[in-house]
């Protein structure tokens, strides 16, 4: 299958508009879906070959006020990568987990909700700690958390004698 | 029988890196395991979207210790999609020489490093020492001898001249006569025979349901391997096979391992061989600190030692990632694997088990 062929296949199967999909390399493609509609096309993803799933991951777009999800399937047999993408509300961050469909998804939505404070509905790991042990602010892969201000109420400043020279004021 | 919880880790000869499983044992027999990572968290990716593009490449190789070039050649990879450039055909065969002589590397130090778990301390000297050779050619190239920062955006740093060429030649020569003896020592001797095999098995359903590759996956009789069925750089022109096995177990994983060294050996001789002239890296527009790349994202990937690592980059045209995400090649089995796959393992042979799987704590950790 090429791509082409892939796009044409799975617009006209799962109702979705062409523009939707882009390429950005080869054998590689991308694809936008609503937020209701995305375990929906996992599942038919998975159905027609894409059965591995590499990486669950989120952005934090802070000015349009919205999270993009994004989901990368490969299909051996067709040789294909795809990345899913959806865009959630940032006031109210949730979305359907699909640990029924790959339970390994399990560890990648508790790794994106202990970062990004994403609910996954229907996992079971929602709010707890993996990685950060004792984490008292909010999920630190936010745009508007600050890493210099979080250490700074944390840990005192320790001073030191000297003036570094900054690099960027040598070459300015 | 009383049930005992037990630590194994965060310090154990068979962890790569520091990485604790919380184990329940009845008996010997694990029952429930609950893997508890993040004492390797550095907050790398939070990082590296303060720093510069150029910037990243002196921090991500400490994403995965032991195996350093996997994370700036696929960064790199990622960052030419978005940008859209083109990598002259020379550096592209010095990053395919780069990357399997840390293959090499690598599978020399968990060869030997199955010694930790299992008493065959012989096993990680002979490694270590071998490995090292490797490194000495690393030096001659990039000047260190683990974290290279070599490979950047737009091609290598630096390039390779034939006297490095005529030495690497000598080493492998010098490995591949090595070889029958490491088999001899390593993998036909009786503890490593009596410790592995039949130990740690994967099936086949249990390996594509957690999403492990690499190994793992290939000793089950896939031969899914990303040089074959996503080419990049020039494996398309190169002539390899990929071992497989019919069952996974520790032995069998350890074994594609050993194979795996023989056919990287074979791609370097091509890469020695077939070489190009020209240029090695492509000429900036302007400052590098002041690179933008172009908005837009890609995900790149790459088959390492443990199976395929990726990074996904965002840009948003600035000087910086808007995003980076690394996706360890021992995510799947390092977190889901050690609680869906650990029960019914022996005590004794936990290290066995996430030492032959290709558990690298801080890559999951990151």
């Amino acid at each position: 299958m090429t791509e082409k062929e892939f796009i044409e296949k799975v617009s006209k199967e799962f109702n979705i508009d062409e523009n939707n999909f882009s390429q950005y390399s080869e054998r590689k493609l991308r694809v936008v879906v609503e937020e209701e509609r995305v375990v929906s096309l996992l599942t038919y993803l998975k159905n027609i070959g894409f059965s591995q799933l590499s990486l669950i991951t989120a952005v934090d777009w802070i000015d349009d006020n919205k999270f993009e999800l994004v989901y990368n399937l490969t299909s051996w047999t067709e040789r294909l990568t795809v990345l899913v993408k959806t865009y959630i509300d940032r006031e109210k961050a949730e979305i359907i987990s699909i640990m029924n469909i790959w339970p390994a998804a399990k560890y990648y939505e508790w790794d994106v909700n202990e970062y990004f404070g994403i609910k996954f509905l229907g996992n079971p790991q929602n709010g707890q700690e993996l990685f950060l042990e004792d984490w008292d602010d909010i999920p630190p892969m936010r745009k508007d958390f600050d890493p210099v201000k979080y250490s700074d109420k944390k840990f005192p400043r320790r001073e030191y004698d000297f003036k570094m020279v900054n690099k960027s004021e040598v070459i300015e | 029988m009383k049930e005992v919880t037990l630590f194994h880790g965060p310090n154990h000869p068979g962890m790569h890196g520091n990485f604790s499983v919380h184990l329940k044992i009845d008996g010997d027999m694990v029952v429930e395991a609950k893997p508890v990572p993040g004492m390797l968290h550095r907050g790398f990716e939070k990082l590296m979207e303060r720093r510069l593009w150029m910037n990243n490449i002196a921090i991500l190789l400490r994403v995965c210790v032991v195996e350093p070039d996997i994370n700036e050649a696929v960064y790199s990879m990622a960052t030419e999609m978005i940008a859209g450039m083109e990598v002259p055909e020379r550096a592209q065969y010095i990053r395919v020489m780069i990357l399997e002589m840390a293959r090499i590397a690598i599978h020399l130090s968990s060869l030997g490093g199955i010694g930790g778990p299992t008493g065959l301390y012989t096993a990680p000297n002979w490694g270590l020492t071998d490995r090292d050779y490797i490194l000495d050619i690393f030096e001659k190239i990039t000047g260190a001898r683990v974290y290279h920062m070599y490979i950047v955006p737009g091609g290598v740093r630096q390039d390779v001249t034939s006297d490095i060429l005529k030495d690497l030649e000598k080493v492998l020569d010098n490995l591949e006569k090595r070889l029958p003896e490491y088999r001899e020592l390593i993998l036909e001797h009786p503890i490593i025979q009596k410790r592995t095999k039949g130990v740690a098995p994967l099936t086949r359903e249990q390996a594509m349901s957690w999403g492990v590759t690499g190994v793992g996956l290939r000793a089950t009789g896939v031969d899914y391997d990303v040089r074959k069925y996503d080419p990049y750089l020039v494996y398309d022109k190169l002539d390899f096979e990929i071992p497989t096995a019919d069952f996974s177990d520790a032995y069998n994983r350890l074994w594609l391992k050993y194979r795996e060294i023989e056919q990287s050996i074979r791609i370097l001789r091509q890469v020695i061989a077939n070489m190009p002239e020209g240029p090695v890296r492509v000429k900036f527009p302007g400052n590098a600190l002041k690179w933008r790349v172009p908005k837009g994202d890609a995900y790149a990937r790459i088959e390492s030692a443990r199976g395929e690592f990726g990074y996904y980059v965002v840009s948003d045209g600035g000087t910086s990632p808007y995003r980076v995400h690394v996706r360890g090649a021992s995510y799947p089995q390092g977190l889901y694997g050690v609680e869906a796959g650990m029960p019914g393992t022996r005590l004794e042979d936990v290290a066995i088990w996430l030492d032959t799987m290709g558990v690298c704590a801080p890559e999951i950790d990151r």
